[in-house]
């Protein structure tokens, strides 16, 4: 999910012309495609916002989607050939990105820099280990169990799941905040509830109900 | 003559599954989480108070076979370590012992990170014990 390299601090220059090309797509003065960059946000036109308005990225998608589609390089070129296939590649991957609300939230925060270290080993609070922990040794017994624990695994599935509604609430919170501020710290916020919401979705999928 | 551990052997067959009181002031506790498949983990290890020895090592680790193989293997190995030496464990050791495909590596960093929060743990406790406070869980 990482970000193409941004763009170096003198302003790009078209490959083809040699013109500033203002991070465009396409050069202003000669028109030529030029390499995929940025993040995914601005190639899509989109400000930095954990809330997206999605038909309008679908119209930005679709209509960037024509544009770049290698078929309409086949007359140029092989320079602008291969660089239509590598940008169309980028913006499928910054769509699919952008478009589901949870690896937007995580995409958004690797680009401040958050959770650089290894996302597979969190930094989870002590508390929800030892919450997760006692969840899934509660399961495992009422599972070696017979039929007659079968209510208290139904209990149990729900307390997830109640859980799991929290944590939702608390991501869409921490997305208007976020928007509406543009502070750090709620970036920091939101890294917490999103490991939250992964440990208790594979809780929940462990515990054999299809998470929402 | 000994036979070279199989990483199958710590599959099917993991050693010291279980757990310690962790009451016990003798036993330091560490749980520890993966994000990315919601692993969890409790490594426990009982230390000798005089000798600084680590006597007996229990864990318990739900969902992936993996680290459920890493942990066996390593608690094998810092049975009768020091706790220095036990921090000193680098999962580097623990991946040439089993093989493990590459989207399993970070099992073996789940294992390392366990007994480095059980170590601290322990003195964690030792340390409130000598102050004569209230151990903070």
């Amino acid at each position: 999910m990482a970000a193409a390299p941004p763009f170096p601090s003198e302003p790009p220059a078209c490959w083809h012309c040699g013109q500033p090309t203002a991070e465009s797509h396409f050069c202003p003065s000669c028109r030529r495609l030029q390499p995929p960059g940025g993040d995914y946000f601005s190639y899509l036109g989109l400000p930095q916002k954990l809330g997206i308005d999605l038909p309008e990225m679908e119209q930005r998608f679709h209509s960037l989607s024509r544009r770049l589609h290698p078929d309409v390089f086949f007359q140029r070129v092989e320079t602008e050939r291969q660089l239509s296939v590598e940008a169309a590649a980028f913006l499928n991957d910054a769509y699919r990105t952008l478009k589901n609300p949870l690896t937007r939230a995580e995409y958004l925060l690797a680009l401040h820099g958050i959770r650089k270290n290894d996302p597979r080993i969190s930094g989870a609070p002590l508390e929800l280990l030892e919450e997760v922990f006692e969840l899934k040794t509660t399961l495992d017994q009422i599972r070696d169990g017979d039929e007659t624990a079968q209510p208290q695994l139904v209990q149990a599935r729900e307390k997830i799941q109640k859980l799991l509604a929290e944590a939702d609430r608390a991501l869409d919170e921490g997305f208007a905040n976020w928007d509406a501020t543009g502070q750090r710290q709620t970036l920091e916020r939101i890294a917490a509830v999103l490991t939250r919401r992964a440990f208790l979705r594979k809780l929940l999928e462990d515990s054999g109900v299809e998470p929402r | 003559m000994a036979e070279p551990e199989k990483p199958l052997d710590h599959h099917n067959s993991p050693r010291n599954v279980g757990s310690l009181d962790r009451e016990d002031p003798q036993v330091g506790t560490g749980t520890v989480g993966a994000r990315e498949c919601g692993d969890v983990m409790r490594l426990q290890l009982k230390v000798n108070e005089e000798t600084g020895i680590i006597e007996d090592v229990k864990f318990k680790s739900f969902g992936c076979g993996s680290a459920i193989a890493s942990s066996s293997v390593a608690s094998e190995w810092i049975k009768g370590k020091t706790l220095d030496e036990a921090m000193a464990l680098d999962k580097t050791e623990i991946l040439n012992e089993l093989s493990l495909p590459p989207a399993k590596i970070h099992c073996t960093l789940l294992t390392e990170e366990a007994i480095r929060a059980a170590v601290q743990d322990y003195k964690a406790k030792r340390a409130g014990r000598r102050a004569s406070s209230p151990t903070k869980r």
